[in-house]
C-alpha cells in the first residue's frame, strides 16, 4: 500500500473515511471487527423491506458521485422491482475524469465498503447480479476488490442466501480497456456488451433497457460505498451533514500546485478556500493560486477571486460552474492558461467517441485553433474561431456531455482570462506572472 | 499454424458462456491474445473472431477503439506516463523527456533498439495526488523523478543500480558478501511474433 494521502481516522465529518488507515482493512476479519462492516447489509437483508432501503436513501438526499448529481433513491425507485426476468446493477469504477482519484482512493483502502453497498443496492432494486465495471489500468484495485468479493463468497455474503436469506447475490468484474467515455452510463453499458463504447440515445433510459436489454441500476463507487453509513445511521443522520439541496460529504482529490495533494473528505458547503488552502496545505512553492478547477476538468474554472465558492452544486451553479466528480485541480500562477486549456483540449478530442460529428469535428479543430495561437500565430480570427467551435460542442448537439465539456473548458477560460487570450493571439506573448491573481 | 496458441484459443471458445450474452467476451479475448503476443495481430484478431463467431471486421473495430489494445509491437516494459493536466502541474512532461532519452527514442510506441522498452504519454490515471505519476509493469508508480525512472530501467535489464536494504545491512556488518547477479524476472509475454 502506498501512503495514504487524504483523509482517515475519527472526525466528525468523515463518513466515509473513518476506518481509513487501520491496518488490514481491506481484509474481511478487519472490516466486520473494527469498522463494524457488514451490520447494514444485515440489517437491509433481515430487516427491511426493500422499499424501505430505497427510502432511507432518499431521505438522506445522497446524489450521485459520479459527476451528474443526481437523486440516488429516486435513482434507484426507477426500477421496477416486480418486472419478471433479470435486473442488473452496474458499478462505474471507470474513473477517469482528469483530476479525479477518489474512487480508487476507495477502493485500495476500503474494497469490502463496496462490496456491502452493492448488495445492499442489488437487494433494493431486485436484482440478483451486480457488475463492476472497473478501469483497466486499476491493476491493484481489480486485485484488492477480486479478493474482497471472494472472501466475502466463501463467508456466504455473495452467494445464493446471504445472512441465511433466501435471495441469491453474486458480484462479478470486467475490465474496462481505456476509453474515457465510458464514465457516460450508456457509453459503459454498450462496453460491458463487447461493443465499442459510443453513447446511446435515450430513452429508453437504463432503468427499462440497460445492461443486455434488462433494466438495470447504474451507480458510481463513491455513491454505493456511502449507502452502509445510511442503513446504519439513518437517512435523516446523513441529511443533517451539508447543504439542505447538497446533503452529506464527499470526496474531493486535490491536486496540481498544491502542499498537500490528496483525497479530502468535505462536508458540502464549506467552501473551496478551506479545500485547497487549509485541507490541501496551500499553494506550494511561495507562489499564489490562478485558478482551479472545482469538480474535474470537465467543470468550468473558477479563478483565484472566487476561492471562498462553496462546494455544494448549487453554490456552484451559480458560480457557472459544477460540483461534477469532485476533482478540485489548482494552478498557480506561474502557469499559462491558454496552454493549460490545449491541454485538456487535446484530452476531449482524444477521448471523442467519434459518434457524433460535433464533437468529433470539433475537438480537432479547437486543438489545432489553439496550436496556431500558441505557436504566435494567431489573430482575432482564431480567437473567434474558438468561440464557435466551443458553441458548436454544446447546446444539445450531442448526445452525451463529452462535447459540452470540451466547450466549457473553452467558454471558462476565455471568460475569466480573456486577457491572457488575447495576449497569446493578438500581441504573440505570454502574461504569466504579469497579472497579479492573489485572491 | 495459428497466431495464437492451441490452449488460448481454447480458453477464448469457454468465454461467452460466462457472460449473459456472447459478444461480452470479446473485449476478455483480446486480452488473451495480447497477453501471449505482446499486441494484437490481424491474424489474431481473426482467430479470436473465429473462436467467438463474430465478424473479424467487428473485432478489430473493438480493439482499435481501446487504447490498452496495442495494434503494433510495443517494447517489452512499456512506461505509461500520465501527461493530463494534474501530472502536468507536477513536472510530467520533464519525466517524458527523461524517458525518451533513456531508452532511445523520440516518439511515443517506437520501440528502443533492443525491442526492451517503448512509452506513450496517456491521460489522467486516477492518482492525481502522486502526481507526477505513471503505470509500468502492472502497477502504478508515484512522486515520478528522473532517478526513480532510472531505476526502474536498470531493474528491467536485470541490473541493480541501489543496493537493497539486506545489502546495506550485509555490507554494513562488514560481511562484504558479494551480491549474486540478479536472474531477470521470467515473464510470461512473448517478445514480438
Amino acid at each position: 500500500m502506498p501512503e495514504l494521502r487524504g483523509s482517515h481516522g475519527d472526525s466528525p465529518t468523515n463518513v466515509l473515511t473513518r476506518w481509513f488507515g487501520t491496518p488490514d482493512l481491506h481484509t474481511l476479519d478487519v472490516y466486520e471487527s473494527k469498522a463494524g462492516g457488514y451490520a447494514a447489509l444485515r440489517k437491509a437483508l433481515l430487516d427491511m423491506a426493500p422499499a424501505d432501503i430505497t427510502n432511507e436513501v432518499k431521505t438522506s438526499g445522497l446524489r450521485g458521485r459520479g459527476g451528474a448529481g443526481f437523486a440516488t433513491g429516486t435513482k434507484w425507485s426507477f426500477i421496477n422491482r416486480d418486472s419478471p426476468g433479470p435486473k442488473y446493477v452496474v458499478i462505474n469504477a471507470d474513473e477517469s475524469e482528469p483530476g479525479t482519484s477518489k474512487d480508487r482512493y476507495i477502493l485500495e483502502n476500503s474494497p469490502h465498503m463496496l462490496v456491502e453497498g452493492i448488495l445492499i443496492a442489488a437487494y433494493a432494486v431486485g436484482a440478483n447480479q451486480a457488475w463492476v465495471y472497473i478501469r483497466g489500468e486499476y491493476d491493484e484495485p481489480y486485485r484488492m476488490l477480486s479478493a474482497a468479493i471472494e472472501e466475502a463468497r466463501a463467508k456466504g455474503y455473495v452467494g445464493p442466501k446471504p445472512m441465511g436469506k433466501d435471495y441469491p447475490l453474486d458480484i462479478r468484474l470486467y475490465r474496462g480497456h481505456g476509453a474515457y467515455i465510458c464514465g457516460e452510463e450508456t457509453a459503459l453499458l454498450e462496453s460491458l456488451e463487447g461493443k465499442r463504447a459510443q453513447p446511446r440515445s435515450r430513452p429508453p433510459f437504463p432503468a427499462v433497457k440497460g445492461a443486455w436489454g434488462r433494466p438495470t441500476l447504474l451507480n458510481n463507487v463513491e455513491t454505493l460505498v456511502t449507502v452502509p453509513w445510511i442503513i446504519n445511521h439513518g437517512g435523516a443522520a446523513y441529511a443533517k451533514f451539508g447543504t439542505d439541496k447538497s446533503p452529506g460529504t464527499r470526496l474531493m482529490s486535490v491536486s496540481g500546485n498544491v502542499n498537500k495533494p490528496g483525497v479530502y473528505e468535505v462536508e458540502l458547503g464549506q467552501t473551496f478556500r478551506h479545500v485547497i488552502m487549509d485541507l490541501a496545505g496551500g499553494i506550494a512553492g511561495g507562489h499564489d493560486l490562478k485558478v482551479f478547477w472545482p469538480g474535474g476538468s470537465s467543470a468550468p474554472v473558477l479563478p483565484a477571486s472566487m476561492l471562498d465558492t462553496k462546494t455544494d452544486m448549487e453554490s456552484l451553479a451559480a458560480a457557472r460552474s459544477m460540483g461534477g466528480s469532485g476533482g478540485v485541480i489548482v494552478m498557480d500562477d506561474q502557469h499559462c492558461i491558454v496552454r493549460a486549456a490545449y491541454r485538456l483540449l487535446k484530452f476531449y478530442a482524444r477521448e471523442s467517441c467519434g459518434k457524433c460529428t460535433p464533437c468529433r469535428i470539433g475537438g480537432d479543430w479547437a486543438v489545432r485553433t489553439y496550436e496556431r495561437i500558441l505557436a504566435n500565430e494567431g489573430s482575432q480570427v482564431e480567437i473567434d474561431t474558438l468561440l464557435r467551435v466551443s458553441d458548436g460542442l454544446q447546446n444539445g448537439r450531442c448526445l452525451c456531455g463529452l462535447g459540452d465539456s470540451a466547450g466549457w473548458v473553452i467558454d471558462s477560460t476565455f471568460r475569466h482570462f480573456r486577457e491572457e487570450y488575447e495576449d497569446h493571439a493578438l500581441r504573440h506573448e505570454c502574461n504569466v506572472g504579469k497579472v497579479a491573481t492573489s485572491a | 499454424m495459428t497466431a495464437l496458441s492451441v490452449h488460448i484459443l481454447d480458453e477464448i471458445r469457454e468465454l461467452p458462456g460466462k457472460y449473459p450474452q456472447p459478444r461480452s467476451a470479446v473485449m476478455p479475448a483480446l486480452d488473451l491474445a495480447q497477453e501471449e503476443l505482446g499486441h494484437l495481430t490481424p491474424e489474431a484478431m481473426t482467430e479470436v473472431a473465429a473462436a467467438l463467431e463474430l465478424d473479424p471486421g467487428y473485432v478489430e473495430g473493438v480493439a482499435t477503439f481501446y487504447s490498452l489494445f496495442h495494434l503494433e509491437p510495443i517494447g517489452k516494459h512499456h512506461f505509461y506516463v500520465c501527461t493530463n493536466l494534474s501530472c502536468a502541474l507536477r513536472g510530467a512532461n520533464e519525466i517524458i523527456d527523461h524517458v525518451k532519452q533513456e531508452i532511445g527514442v523520440k516518439e511515443p510506441d517506437e520501440v528502443s533498439v533492443d525491442g526492451m522498452f517503448s512509452y506513450e504519454e496517456v491521460e489522467c490515471l486516477g492518482a492525481c495526488e502522486f502526481a507526477p505519476m505513471m503505470r509500468f509493469e502492472h502497477r502504478y508508480h508515484y512522486d515520478l523523478t528522473p532517478a526513480k525512472i532510472d531505476q526502474l530501467i536498470a531493474a528491467s535489464k536485470g541490473e541493480k543500480l541501489l543496493p537493497t536494504r539486506g545489502e546495506v545491512a550485509r555490507s554494513a556488518g562488514g560481511a562484504a558478501e558479494k551480491p549474486k547477479p540478479k536472474p531477470r524476472t521470467a515473464r510470461k509475454k512473448k517478445a514480438d511474433a
